[in-house]
């Protein structure tokens, strides 16, 4: 009798079941898909995002993995030769090793030296003049760029789609093997928001894990005094746009976030990079015309164009520095290189 | 034996009642169907092989006419709030120039939109649907969407192959071309009744974007292709280019 009462409770409990489903309209969800949830784990002593990137993006084992195979496949590429990472090399902390301007599509050259990606999740803007709003949006950019990977979003789709691989990869990641731009971008800002740098020789210190030299120490008490205003620890940039007085470059003519906000008193502004892996994403500058820390730190003490109406006030007087503070603000910058980041498996190919 | 009858019953009304929502919704909720129709001071657009002439004697023809409506809401004595709906009305894809949209039963003496994309859809990420930037209507050097899109040919213009192009977007500050608008609806004119249609039928002129409260001239600016003070005077234009031409209650 128990058995009996057990065995129809279980049927009209299964019965109920498959009519409630029935009854549902457009659940397309499938009951395979099972991602594997991962946290996004702020430093110790860091600052919360200003706006948390995964919001509506869940970060997930298989979005991320998808992101990283995205990242480093050339079919993002009218012919290619140019994946993401030709230009965001992780040796170099994801920007382009040695190169003031990176390589595009037939023998083209980009218009801005590239940044290395990491720490994205904290960044409000991309882009050196501030163009794009959301990590999700930026691969548009360089992906439909003449003289970067110079293909269309429509191209990229049908190429994943005839992949054997890529629709497995999307229904793992997003439950369905529709590939779509949304989650091919969404896949995309998984992985790159995921590369954290926070393990460098000054992390290190910080976390009493390690010490500075003394020209180190030198170097971080200069840099307190007079870098860490826009180079605000621990992300080494207050995200903002200034002018620090470079000449504008007759070949480029490019004025930086003024494109972008059509205000004349943005002109000359540029990105405040983080100075995090410095030593790895030489040349600097917006258009990369500083090969070496020694002629960024002379161009602040002596290059500063001082005339320019939108000079940052706080170079109106250029930075006062001996050639030993130089030295060794050097070695201090030389602390910031995480070698944790650009090693990682998990990142590269 | 009994317990199990009555646990079948209860799991069975479980899912009845399940099912009825669905219909109750129905029997509360009507259909709003918006037509478009894109025009030249009346007249059907016909893409790429006609040529119009606009208020300053310049001669042009239309080879691409796109633009963003969104946040529909009808107001009446009841009156459904925006909802984050898209729509990117397109004269070369017939589909897209009529939707429609499900509103609680009442009648509506209004209705509102925007012309565009609202700022905080511009910031969010990557989108789909309507807003997915396959559809070309979306910036990348400078993220956010164009609102609304004219290209075209002219003799008066002046650069490559005489083409005419606007490309009007920009969502922040003073030079946000974002348009909010309405429409007063005579009397109760919408009347959404259970489960049943009504239809309002708009007409878009795009003579309007030349004149207004700003004179567009295809020999001074033939293409506007970035956010501005240019993008916001033609944005001025363009905001009365609607008129409601016909309301059907089916």
């Amino acid at each position: 009798m128990k058995f009996r009462i057990i065995l129809l409770l279980s049927v009209s409990m299964l019965l109920s079941a498959i009519l409630i489903s029935a009854c549902k309209k457009n659940d397309t969800v499938t009951e395979t898909y099972n991602p594997t949830y991962l946290n996004f784990t702020v430093p110790a002593g860091w600052p919360t995002p200003p706006t948390n990137i995964f919001a509506n993006n869940p970060l997930t084992e298989e979005g991320f993995q998808l992101g990283k195979k995205l990242f480093y496949d050339g079919k993002l590429s009218k012919d290619g030769n140019f994946p993401c990472a030709s230009c965001h090399q992780q040796f170099a902390a994801f920007a382009t090793f040695d190169h003031d301007f990176s390589h595009g599509f037939n023998n083209s050259f980009t218009t801005r030296n590239a940044p290395g990606l990491f720490n994205l999740a904290w960044m409000t803007k991309m882009h050196w003049d501030g163009g794009i709003s959301h990590i999700e949006v930026q691969p548009l950019a360089p992906i439909t760029a003449q003289n970067e990977m110079a293909e269309t979003i429509e191209n990229v789709l049908i190429k994943l789609n005839a992949d054997v691989d890529y629709p497995r990869l999307f229904k793992s990641a997003f439950g369905s093997s529709d590939i779509t731009s949304q989650r091919m971008l969404k896949a995309l800002a998984q992985f790159m928001g995921s590369i954290i740098s926070s393990n460098s020789k000054y992390d290190q210190v910080k976390r009493g894990e390690a010490s500075f030299t003394s020209s180190e120490q030198n170097g971080y008490t200069f840099f307190k005094a007079h870098c860490e205003t826009c180079h605000k620890e621990p992300l080494f940039t207050d995200n903002s746009f200034r002018n620090t007085g470079m000449a504008v470059n007759p070949f480029l003519n490019d004025f930086g976030s003024m494109r972008i906000t059509n205000d004349r008193n943005d002109s000359l502004k540029f990105k405040v990079p983080s100075l995090r892996n410095v030593l790895l994403t030489f040349p600097y500058s917006h258009d990369g015309r500083f090969y070496s820390l020694g002629a960024v730190l002379d161009h602040y003490r002596t290059g500063i164009i001082t005339t320019q109406p939108t000079l940052d006030p706080l170079l109106v007087g250029r930075i006062a520095m001996t050639n030993n503070e130089k030295n060794d603000l050097i070695y201090f910058l030389n602390t910031l290189s995480d070698t944790t980041m650009t090693k990682a498996a998990r990142f590269a190919q | 034996m009994n317990t199990c009858k009555s646990l079948m019953f209860c799991l069975l009304s479980i899912f009845l009642i399940n099912c009825q929502k669905s219909n109750i919704d129905e029997l509360q909720t009507g259909t709003l169907k918006i037509t478009i129709k894109n025009t030249v001071k009346g007249v059907p657009i016909v893409l790429n092989t006609v040529n119009y002439t606009n208020s300053h004697g310049e001669q042009y023809s239309i080879s691409k006419f796109k633009y963003y409506l969104s946040n529909i809401s009808v107001t009446g004595t009841a009156s459904n709030p925006a909802v984050a709906q898209y729509f990117l009305i397109d004269e070369s894809n017939p589909a897209s120039l009529s939707f429609s949209l499900t509103v609680p039963v009442s009648s509506y003496t209004g209705i509102s939109y925007l012309l565009g994309v609202d700022s905080a859809r511009n910031v969010s990420g990557a989108q789909t649907g309507a807003l997915d930037p396959l559809n070309d209507m979306f910036w990348t050097w400078n993220s956010g969407y164009i609102m609304a899109k004219m290209e075209g040919n002219s003799p008066q213009s002046t650069v490559v192959n005489n083409k005419v192009e606007y490309h009007i977007g920009g969502f922040a500050g003073s030079n946000s071309v974002l348009k909010y608008g309405g429409f007063s609806l005579p009397g109760s004119a919408v009347d959404i009744r259970p489960g049943k249609l009504s239809e309002v039928f708009i007409e878009a002129d795009f003579d309007k974007w030349w004149q207004g409260s700003y004179d567009l001239k295809i020999a001074d600016n033939p293409a506007v292709t970035t956010p501005g003070t240019l993008a916001k005077s033609i944005s001025d234009n363009y905001k009365n280019m609607f008129t409601i031409t016909e309301i059907k209650n089916y």
